[in-house]
Parts: structure tokens; sequence; C-alpha cells
């Protein structure tokens, strides 16, 4: 067990500091975790420790968010982000990024509920939002945002109108209408108790009428209120001539509310209000469970706001800096971006060359060298020097913001499948209506007083309960399962695709690999140990935000060697002294300080350099990493468990051939693409589904989001970002490997609805006919039609039973982390 | 069997305040997380004395 950091997890320096929390020391990483810890401590919310599930994120630099807290003061900017309430408070709402569970949750309520002026604050987990109502006459906006930094989150406001929350709106309208339909339906079931008996052992009419009224009360809002959205949706499904599930409930509903009604008025035998209330119940309680599953993925307006910076450094006109929000930026104006800062706007670079991260954008693995009067896009990340840029294209216009649109877009024109289920419930429907018409018919002739009860039997009997609850039952158990394995499926329909899959489309940065040290390619100096090497190497990358350092540190073994006077150069490397020595570590022009050691460029060495990363001392070359792609864990059995299940694997990737050739082979996926851009992508995704095929695409960046949107099944690692997230099917949170899995799940999703709805036939065929003759008294039909719902849902409650967790099997996760841990050649 | 004239409207009235104040609940965001809470009773033996620490000058 590698020692971390209490607060982050991130691994120790050797002589870390300690928190002290209700008199216990804790080692943290840094001073800045442990202010936080500690002061998570003294606000007495240390519980924060025992209940959350994930590490924090690092603590943030405190220079950084003392000038973030001077922007906020602005008034343009304030005015933007905080919105005036009638009764003198303002309102705001924030994402907080680093939110990872509940006791997140709860830290950021306790937090923010103890500044002073602070009336109201609504946390949501689910959205990762925080709305705030505060007196800003006593507290500012920016004391919000430093009170989250102080926690340990990154607050970013939101633009005002974010609080006109229509997931908000749609919650509780839901909520609503399941709780009429709960209401009512016990009500009805009460009365309709009433009635049952009353049919046994004889009643009065007059009671007996009474009830009836009593029932239609209760049923009444259910059918008119909870049963709204139905309606809606299959008129709007009746107007584009298609008949989709919505359409046979709606009928189903409507029929028998209007046949109980016409019983009551005439005097008719039997009413089935409890039935068709039930029933709404049932359906309401399916969709909200899958509205919550859908809140959960986050929407593009966030997406936007985490990809691109809240702030910018304008240029003044007398040449001081001024942050300002970056939506205040207009084409013309100069901004300077500063070391691992990232890009506020598209724009034109002004200083002489900077290295740029675009991974976001183009899925490049290593940042790109970019001189001035080149284009930066807004939200790649600034590696090396800080760059002055000239702002060309803000806010709508921006390349990033082309891609969410895009994304948008190609999300809306999803090709929809018409769903087999759908049909053949609709089929079912027609079928029953075509009888319960010959129904109404025969009887009409043979004795016209039995023709509408005879009638609305049938339709009770036969009322698409078993099927509407067939798709629900089956699609959430196999949500809760799956979610339960790291699979997080945003769009339900996505199971049914996934299963019918038989193409799937890797990207290849960020999804199947990551970066890291090839330590077989490591080379040494004569009598350095390569281990102790690296573990100056990572000391001096520590805290740095370039990829490749990070690479470093993941690498890294648990106790890092201490380092004074930390020095970092421009895009080049960085440096710092490791037990008395200068060290510096980047470029091999940097690290041998080719300048003042003209010699050493004649090392042997330097020539096995060319594309290494170099540690160097005084004396020349200590070391040269070479830089590789490690397979992500799980990437291989993945791949190996889809093919052998007789799937199309095949890669494409933006970046160049030999990486993405030499992971192909590891893989031992035949086919490839290297150098493709998303046009390049989305075209490869068109031939491939021209030629029949259905293609599930597993990518990670924002550049894959528009051929995530175009796929059939878009299915997002947890690490992507989060445009990708918001337009993919499926995300998934922990190991690849899940996919493989998920696949098999929602096979057996498919089997197990294929019995469900075979089952509700066989009950339908048995039970309808009865009706028919007139030979089913209306408890029995209700009853029937319980039993029936209730052994969907029983039948459903098998899904992932055969699966669980068979990857335990400790020979295979064994040779799995070998295999991984094997950089690629 | 009079009895019912009484208390069944008694019960709907029952039924339509309940109804009410859900809505009231809804409608003041009380359901709007429902993950939370749940953490909450976990926490009751030291809320207590975390609400004094808090009381501490900062």
């Amino acid at each position: 067990m590698i020692a971390t950091c209490w607060h982050c997890g991130e691994a120790l320096p050797p002589d870390p500091p300690h928190a002290n929390v209700g008199g216990i020391r804790y080692a943290v990483c840094c001073n800045g975790c442990r202010a936080v810890a500690e002061w998570i401590a003294e606000l007495g919310l240390a519980d924060y420790y025992r209940l959350r599930k994930g590490s924090a994120v690092r603590a943030p630099d405190p220079r950084e968010s003392a000038e973030s807290a001077a922007a906020f003061l602005r008034p343009e900017l304030s005015r933007h982000l905080v919105r005036a309430r009638a009764d003198g408070t303002s309102e705001a709402i924030v994402l907080v990024d680093g939110m990872h569970c509940t006791a997140c949750c709860w830290l950021i309520e306790q937090t923010l509920g103890r500044l002073p002026g602070v009336v109201e604050v609504g946390v949501n987990a689910g959205a990762r939002r925080a709305r705030i109502v505060f007196d800003a006459k006593v507290l500012a906006l920016a004391r919000i945002v430093d009170a989250l930094g102080r926690v340990g989150y990154r607050a970013l406001p939101l633009d005002r109108d974010a609080l006109d929350d229509i997931r908000q709106r749609e919650t509780r309208a839901a909520q609503k209408r399941l709780a009429v339909a709960g209401f009512g339906a016990m009500q009805a079931m009460m009365y309709a108790s009433a009635l049952w008996f009353g049919a046994f052992d004889g009643v009065d009419d007059v009671t007996r009428d009474f009830f009836r009224w009593l029932t239609l009360l209760a049923t009444t809002p259910v059918v008119f209120y909870s049963a709204a959205p139905f309606f809606a949706g299959a008129f709007r499904l009746v107007k584009v001539r298609r008949l989709g599930m919505d359409v046979p409930v709606a009928l189903a509903v409507g029929l028998i509310y209007a046949g109980s009604v016409v019983e009551i008025f005439t005097g008719g035998p039997d009413v089935w209000f409890e039935s068709v209330s039930m029933f709404v119940f049932f359906l309401c309680v399916g969709r909200y469970l899958e509205m919550r599953a859908r809140h959960h993925s986050g929407d593009l307006t966030d997406a936007l706001a985490r990809l691109t910076p809240v702030f910018a450094d304008r240029v003044e006109a007398d040449g001081t800096l001024l942050r300002v929000g970056a939506f205040e930026l207009v084409p013309g104006d100069r901004v300077v971006v500063a070391e691992g800062g990232s890009v506020p706007a598209d724009g034109v670079l002004e200083t002489e060359q900077c290295r740029v991260d675009e991974a976001l954008l183009c899925g490049e693995s290593t940042p790109r060298q970019k001189r001035r009067g080149e284009a930066l896009c807004a939200g790649s990340i600034v590696a090396g020097t800080p760059a002055t840029m000239r702002v060309t294209r803000v806010g709508a216009d921006t390349a990033v913001a082309g891609i969410v649109a895009l994304t948008t877009r190609a999300a809306s024109s999803k090709p929809r499948l018409a769903r087999a289920g759908e049909r053949a419930a609709a089929g079912f429907v027609a079928r029953v209506l075509v009888l319960a018409i010959c129904t109404a018919v025969a009887w009409a002739i043979v004795d016209p007083s039995r023709a509408l009860a005879a009638t609305v039997a049938v339709l009770v009997v036969a009322c698409p309960c078993a099927f509407a609850l067939a798709a629900p039952a089956a699609v959430t158990r196999a949500l809760a399962v799956l979610t339960g394995r790291g699979v997080l499926v945003v769009r339900p329909d996505a199971l049914e695709d996934l299963a019918s899959v038989t193409h799937i489309l890797f990207d290849k940065t960020g999804t199947l690999t990551q970066p890291a040290i090839a330590h077989d390619r490591t080379i040494a100096r004569q009598g350095i140990d390569r281990d102790a090497a690296l573990a100056i190497a990572a000391a001096l990358a520590q805290g740095a935000r370039h990829p490749l350092a990070r690479a470093f540190v993941a690498d890294a073994p648990a106790a890092l060697p201490a380092v004074d006077a930390r020095e970092s150069a421009a895009g080049r490397g960085i440096g710092g002294v490791v037990g008395g020595r200068r060290y510096r570590l980047g470029r091999v022009d940097y690290a041998l300080d080719v300048e003042r050691h003209p010699s050493h460029v004649k090392d042997a060495v330097v020539l096995a350099c060319e594309d290494a990363v170099v540690l160097a001392d005084d004396g020349g070359v200590v070391a040269a990493f070479h830089v590789d792609e490690r397979l992500r864990p799980g990437a291989h059995a993945a791949v190996a468990r889809l093919v052998r299940a007789g799937i199309n694997v095949t890669i494409a990737s933006g970046d160049a051939r030999t990486r993405v050739e030499a992971v192909a082979q590891r893989l031992g996926v035949a086919a490839w693409k290297a150098r493709q851009s998303p046009t390049d992508k989305l075209a490869l995704l068109a031939s491939l589904r021209a030629q029949g095929a259905r293609v599930a695409v597993v990518g990670d960046g924002v550049n894959d989001a528009p051929m995530l949107a175009g796929a059939d099944v878009a299915i997002a690692v947890g690490t992507a970002a989060d445009a990708a997230q918001a337009a993919s099917d499926i995300v998934i949170t922990g190991q690849l490997e899940a996919l493989a899995e998920a696949r098999a799940i929602a096979r057996q999703t498919l089997s197990i609805l294929r019995q469900n709805r075979r089952w509700a036939l066989c009950y339908n065929i048995a039970t309808v006919p009865l009706a028919a003759l007139g030979l089913v008294a209306p408890w029995l039909a209700a009853i029937g039609m319980s039993v029936s719902s209730l052994a969907v849902v029983l039948n459903a409650l098998r899904i992932g039973r055969g699966y669980q967790r068979r990857a335990t099997n400790e020979t295979a996760v064994a040779g799995e982390s070998v295999d991984t841990q094997r950089a690629l050649a | 069997m009079t009895s019912l004239l009484f208390l069944i409207p008694l019960s709907i009235l029952i039924l339509v305040g309940a109804g009410a104040a859900l809505f009231w609940a809804i409608n003041r965001g009380q359901f709007d997380d429902l993950e939370t809470p749940a953490l909450l009773p976990l926490l009751d033996a030291d809320a207590a004395e975390s609400g004094d620490a808090s009381e501490r000058p900062s």
C-alpha cells in the first residue's frame, strides 16, 4: 500500500506536512491540502472524511484564487452571474467541479450554510450544481467561490439564466404526478374492495352507486393529471402517424375510464377505476426512475462551462493586466494566458512561440508547438510559456462551441430505432381493439344490455399493462445492475442498441491508452539506479501540469525526495535542487543547458535522446526516459472478450500512424485508422453504417463528440470530457472491461424482455376469450392483471444474475495487471 | 352504514390536505435532492459537537 495524501489521495513527498484533525495527525501531500483538511476540521465537518467515497481534488493554488476573487468584484461580472430577488436577496448558481459523492454534497452544503449572509443553499449531487441565495450586502460571490476553494472544490459560476433549471421543473412535475397517482390509486383500490365485497354479499344499489362515484372522484385526477404526459405523447405520435408505446397506453387508459363512466350512468354491473389508476401509478413510477437516470448525466451548458475558463487576463490600453469575465471579451482584445491556463476564446498567437495541449479538440496526445500568427482554440491548454493572443472569436462563435453545437445537432438527428417491442405492443393493441369491437358488435346482436360490460372487460383483461411494464421493468433493473458495475446508461434505449451492435469503433488516446514512461527503454548513466533517477524526475515533475509530468508522477515510487529552488522554463522543462545537486528535466537541449555547456552536445548519449525526456545534472545526462502509451487497465480483456463475442473492433485515432499501429498490434486488432480528424471519423462511421453495420463508438474527447452523437450507441469512458459524456448514451466509470459485460447484460435484458412479452401474450390469449364471452368477473380481471404484472417484474429481477463478478477470477486479474504494466514498445 | 356518510368525506378531506402538503413540500424543493438527507441520520451524534465547534471564532 503506497502512502497517499489523506485529503487528495496523491503520492506523498518523503517528508510530508501533517494536518492536525481532531488531535490526530494525518500526512498530506502539500500545505494546500493541509490547510483544506484543517479548515474542514475547524468547521466541525471532519465527518466528511468518514462518509466520502472518493478522494478530494488537490488544493488549488491560493494565489490563483485570490486573483479570481478580485475579478468577481467587477460589477460587469456580478451582473452577469447574480440575479436580484424581490425580497432584496441575491441568487446565483455554481457548477461545482470535484463533487463525487453525497458526502461532498453534504460538505458543500455545510460549508456554504455557515458563511455569514447565506440565506439558503441547495446542492444537487446529480447535476453537480449548487444554488445559493445570499445577502449581497454582507457576502460577495467571490467569498462563496473562495469558501468552496478552501474545502477543495472548483466552483464555476454559471450564467444566471441557468437558475431556470429545466431539470428541476421536470423533476418536480414528475414527483407531483407520481404523488397524485399514488394517492388516487390507493383510494380507488380501497373503495373498489368495498365494492368487491359488496358483490359477494349483496349490497343495495344506492350504496353501490355511492362507492362508484367515490372511485370516480379518486380516479379522475389520476387520469387527467398523472396520465396527461401519456395522452400528450400519444397525440404527438398519432400526429406523425406512428404507433409508439404511448398510443396503446393512452387508448387503454382513456377507454377503460370512459367505459367505467358510462357504466355508472347506465347502472351497468362493473366499473374498472381501480385497475386504471393502479396502471397509471405503475407507469409513473417507471417514468420517474428513467428520468432520474437521465438527469444524472449533465447537459451541454455545463459541458461548455467546464471546457472554457470563467476569467481572462485582458491587456488594458495602458499595458496592465486586468482579470475580467471571459464573456466580456470582444474580438480585438489582447489576452495573456498563464502557463497551464486554458485559452478563453479563439484567437491568434502574438507571442513568438508556445506549446499548446489541444487534446480536447483534436485528440493529439502531445502538446503542439505553435508560432506567432497561428490560431489558438478556446479550451486548449497552454503548456509552456505564458502566451499573449489577440482574440478573434468569442462565445458561441468559438471552435469548441461549434463542436458542442454540432454534437447537439447530431444528437437530435440521431437515427432512432423503430423499436420492435413497441411495434409488437402496438400490433397487439390493434388486435385487442379489433377483438373489442367484434365483442361489442356480437353482444349488441345477442344481448345489447351486456355489450359495454363485455367490451370493457376485454380491455381490462387485455390491458397492455404487462406489455407496458415489460420494457420499463427490465430496463430499470438492467440499469441498476449496470450502475453497480460502473456502467452508467444515460439513454435507456441504448441497451437495446448495444445488444445488437456488430461493430465497435474505439478512440485510442485516453480511451484505450494513457501516457506512461517506458521503463525498459530508460537509459541511465553508469552507476545510477534507474529507479532513483525516476524518483528524482518525479519529484521535479510533481505539481507541474504538463501531461508528461503527470505520467512521471503516476509512475513514481511512493516516497519522493524533497526539491528546493524549483525553476521552470517555458515549455521546455523544469529544474530544482535534489539532495544538494542541481537537476534539470525536459527536452535534451534544456536539460543539458546547451548554452552553458556546449561540450555536452557531443555526448554519445545525447544522440539516443532525440525524442526522449532527459534528466541531467551539471555532469551531463543522468537518465533518458522514453514516453509511450500504456494500455488502460482492462483494455486488453475488454477487446479480447468483444472479439470472442464476434464483434468487429476498429481503432480510429487522431494520433500518429506508428503509435496507433503499436496499440492495435498489442490489442490484436487488425482494423485501425490513424490521423483521423473529427470529420474523417464521422465519414468512417457513415461508411460502416452504409454497409449495414450497427456501430458503437467508444471515445473520450470533445473531438469524438460528433462521432459519438452519430453512432448507434455512444459510449464514453469515465475520464471523458464532459461534452462527450453529454452526447453519449452510456458512460463507463469503472474498468473498460465492463463494456463486454454490459453487452452481455444488454443481451440478457432483451431475452428477458422477450420472455415477458411472450408471457403477457399467453396470458392474454388465455383470458381474452373468456372476457369476451362475459365470463370474467371484475375482481378476477383486476387480480389477473396484477398477477401478470407481478410476474413480469419478478422475471426482470433475474437480470444480471448470471454475470455476478466474473472478473474476480484471480489469475485473470493478475495476468491483466502484468499486461498493462508493460509499456508498449 | 350511516357513519360512512360522515367518515368518507372526512377521509377525502384528509387526503386532499395530505396532497396539498406534499405539493407544497415539492414546490419548496424538499424532494429535489434525495441523496444527501440519507446521510444525515448517521451524523446525529457528531452534529451536536460540530455545532459547538462552529461557534468558535475562526
